[in-house]
């Protein structure tokens, strides 16, 4: 080997140093570019989830307003609009009636069982509470139409009562069900355990203690839980829609088949008169109000009575 | 200890437990009673359903998972072709769409919301969400129709089709109804359930553990990503599964915005149908036929899905929380 060394360069520590830091701020830079971006993607995504709920909430008031201001909405029976007379759709009073009917009759059978089951499950810790703690929670996540499928088996075929408010109402009370077992069960579980066991150490029976000092203390929980349950089953269409049997009358009577205000708001989207889609509009706002107050309800009494509590 | 996908449900956890009375008095015994009671409607509830689908099971086979025609016989003679294809993968299809856009969208969404706003807003926001949360369904699906699918058909659907390949994978709109528009719809449907319960879950995140990152000098990013997310991992599956849960059952909402055409092709922007869409659908025609227990069979079908989700994600909630205790 014949070829001459050239001498290296020496590296001086000085060198390594600003290397490294060279690397350390190119990392840095990196890793905030990548920050920054994603920073600002997050501020994209709560733009991009609040643009079209907004836009929703827009259109529904100012579609909705107008109709609910219109002469008769309240008090009117519908009217099938004609090719001569199209604006004419009259009223939803039988909707009305018939959601409230529903829902009266469903709060009527869901909402003691719903409570006295959710009690049970959260005062016993038996193998057989733990097979219905599950069964409730799976059944809240199930999907609402099953219920009026139930309601049709249950009501119509092997009851023969035939379409009506009361199939409407099982199927919602059968939605409700679990919803209130498992709200009332947490709202029994947040009740401390040191008032329970003060109840116990002085001598009451144990029922004693949980119908006069637990219960008492949970009910903010339990009246909170059945005012939302209550709110999430007047929206309900799939389940009402099955088995009401969408009749054009006002009427209480549970046999009588009638109509709801989410089943009216469906039917008359598919119309093909403008007036019909239009009054749809309508009922989805006085719905989306009815909602709106009940959840403000609750929220607003829970926490009244906290503070109270405190 | 029964786990479940509710995060309240958990932070309610195992306190207030008595050891059990030996003695069982008229209370205790009305309480064994009525659960006993709702034991026997919920069994009472999946036999009925079992029950109406029997006969349909029986003589269509396996034609109801895999047929792509629905030809009710209705008299005619000609026995009847109940095919479920299209139903179940257009469910599949559109749920699975609107879960990739809310989760993405929605996880985001609650980090903003938790790391990013001013505390006083923090508060509204999340009240707001709330709200929105209990917005009925039919209201969705009423806006998707009278709204999003006219814009469908004449800006978003020429636009994605115009798109290199775009109209071999996505196909062509005709009416703006289609299974992609549906997804959108349930997307922005279950968007405020899923951050009104991811944020929770986010904000429940110890603030050590925030801090923690960032003074090891962890970029903002950094630490959302590889801190926060990790840890409330549990509770952003379980929103994942409630979102999923409501996409899979929806109604209402998509029956009026998929199209509601039987297909073969479930090209997203082609219209489509499913399981509980259709079943609202049929309805109607379907009383009093062979066709009811068709509906009922897909019914039973769309519990099954339920069921077998809600088993899976109990399960995989609880292998968390066991590994996150022993760490």
């Amino acid at each position: 080997m014949t070829q001459q060394l050239t001498p290296q360069p020496e590296i001086t520590s000085s060198d390594i140093r600003a290397h490294l830091r060279e690397r350390a701020a190119s990392t840095v830079r990196r890793r905030m570019f990548t920050s920054n971006v994603m920073t600002v993607l997050c501020w994209v995504a709560i733009i991009l989830s609040a643009v079209p709920l907004v836009a929703l909430l827009i259109k529904l008031f100012s579609k909705g307003v107008p109709v609910l201001l219109k002469s008769g909405f309240f008090t009117q029976l519908p009217q099938q609009p004609t090719l001569f007379d199209q604006t004419n759709t009259g009223g939803v009073s039988n909707a009305i009636v018939g959601t409230i009917a529903v829902i009266v009759y469903a709060i009527l059978a869901s909402v003691p069982l719903g409570i006295i089951v959710g009690i049970y499950t959260a005062e016993s810790d038996s193998k057989f509470a733990a097979t219905i703690r599950v069964i409730a929670s799976t059944m809240v996540g199930a999907p609402s139409i099953l219920m009026g499928l139930f309601a049709f088996g249950v009501i119509v075929v092997q009851l023969k009562l035939g379409f009506s408010i009361l199939a409407g109402s099982f199927a919602l009370s059968v939605l409700m069900l679990p919803v209130l077992i498992s709200s009332t069960e947490i709202a029994v579980r947040n009740v401390p355990t040191t008032l329970r066991e003060a109840g116990l150490a002085l001598g009451a029976k144990p029922s004693t203690t949980s119908l006069r000092i637990v219960l008492p203390a949970a009910t903010t929980g339990i009246v909170t839980g059945a005012i939302l349950a209550i709110s999430r089953a007047v929206g309900e269409t799939a389940p009402i829609l099955l088995v009401i049997g969408g009749a054009y009358a006002v009427t209480w009577k549970p046999s009588d088949p009638g109509s709801a205000l989410s089943v009216s708001m469906y039917q008359d989207v598919a119309s093909n008169y403008d007036s019909l889609k239009d009054q749809a509009w309508g009922i989805g706002l006085l719905l989306v109000l009815v909602i709106f107050v009940l959840s403000f309800a609750a929220r607003i009494w829970a926490a009244r009575k906290q503070k109270v509590q405190r | 200890m029964v786990t479940t996908a509710n995060t309240s449900q958990v932070a309610a956890g195992a306190e207030g437990r008595r050891p059990s009375a030996p003695a069982r008095g008229a209370y205790e015994w009305t309480l064994l009673l009525v659960a006993g009671l709702f034991g026997i409607i919920s069994v009472w509830f999946v036999g009925t359903i079992i029950w109406q689908s029997a006969s349909t099971f029986k003589t269509q086979g396996l034609y109801i998972f895999t047929g792509a025609n629905w030809i009710p016989g209705a008299g005619t003679g000609v026995p009847s072709q109940y095919g479920g294809r299209a139903m179940i993968i257009g469910t599949f299809e559109t749920s699975l769409i609107a879960m990739v856009i809310a989760v993405v969208i929605g996880t985001g969404t609650s980090l903003a919301i938790n790391f990013f706003l001013p505390q006083k807003l923090k508060t509204f926001v999340a009240t707001v969400v709330e709200l929105l949360a209990a917005i009925p369904s039919v209201v969705y699906g009423v806006w998707g129709m009278l709204v999003l699918a006219p814009w469908f058909l004449n800006t978003v659907g020429p636009f994605l089709s115009s798109l290199p390949g775009g109209t071999a994978i996505l196909g062509t709109t005709v009416a703006g109804k289609s299974l992609l528009l549906a997804g959108i719809v349930l997307a922005v449907m279950v968007l405020p359930t899923y951050v009104a319960i991811s944020r929770e879950v986010i904000s429940s995140v110890p603030h050590e553990l925030v801090e923690a990152s960032l003074s090891l000098g962890a970029t903002r990013w950094q630490t959302l990503w590889k801190t926060v997310i990790p840890t409330a991992r549990i509770g952003l599956f379980g929103a994942t599964s409630l979102a999923l849960g409501r996409a899979i059952g929806e109604t209402v909402a998509v029956s009026l915005v998929c199209g509601g055409v039987v297909g073969t092709s479930f090209k997203p922007l082609e219209p489509g149908v499913s399981i509980a869409g259709w079943i609202a659908t049929q309805w109607g025609e379907a009383v009093g036929s062979d066709q009811i227990g068709a509906l009922f069979a897909l019914g039973a079908i769309l519990m099954v899905v339920s069921l077998a989700m809600s088993i899976f994600s109990r399960r995989l909630v609880a292998k968390q929380r066991r590994a996150a205790a022993v760490v």
